[in-house]
């Protein structure tokens, strides 16, 4: 067994730990805002995957897309939840930024 | 079986509860359990592709990490007012 399988090995389980955990996540929330984190983590899980699988293959044609994959899951991760919790503001209150202003008031007490 | 193919397996598992959450809990929460499920399918179309040693299958994790993002988005500005 070489270094770069040990290494390969090690990024596979961290990575799958990560998904498995972010979906644990989901589960064990109640609020849509918490629950809401976790897209952003199981993104990272892919990427160490993706990382794993460059240990194995080198700079292959597989390599080289699971790395692509990888990076876009990790950037579209925090666009996902941005947008989301945005458009849940607006179905619950109609307009995103209601309630901001009292709630800044109410830091500078 | 190898290790990327025993990966998978339990990655297709984490898929259950990502589809309870859909089917059981209120639209909001089943957008972020789909976005969830986006990322997993992904993931396992990377490791079916590595554990195979098949090619055709990163290019459909690379279209449907893309698609994924661009369904997720459209269900997210449908849910501010028409869902």
């Amino acid at each position: 067994m070489s270094w770069r399988h040990v290494v390969a090995t090690v990024l596979l389980v961290a990575g799958g730990g990560i998904e498995v955990l972010a979906v644990l996540g989901l589960c064990t929330m109640r609020d849509v805002y918490d629950r809401l984190h976790y897209v952003g983590l199981a993104g990272f899980g892919a990427l160490l995957i993706a990382a794993g699988i460059v240990f194995r293959e080198s700079f292959s044609l597989i390599g080289d897309k699971a790395l692509l994959v990888g990076v876009a899951l990790v950037l579209s991760g925090p666009v996902l939840v941005h947008t989301t919790m945005r458009s849940m503001l607006i179905r619950e209150r109609g307009d995103w930024r209601e309630g901001i202003e009292q709630a800044a008031e109410d830091d500078e007490r | 079986m190898n290790e990327w193919l025993i990966a998978a397996t339990v990655l297709a598992f984490a898929l259950i509860p990502c589809a309870a959450v859909s089917l059981l809990a209120a639209p909001p929460h089943g957008l972020a359990a789909l976005e969830i499920a986006g990322v997993l399918v992904s993931t396992i179309m990377m490791l079916l592709s590595e554990g195979f040693h098949r090619q055709p299958f990163i290019d459909l994790a690379v279209v449907l990490a893309l698609m994924a993002l661009v369904g997720s988005l459209t269900f997210a500005r449908l849910m501010e007012r028409h869902l």
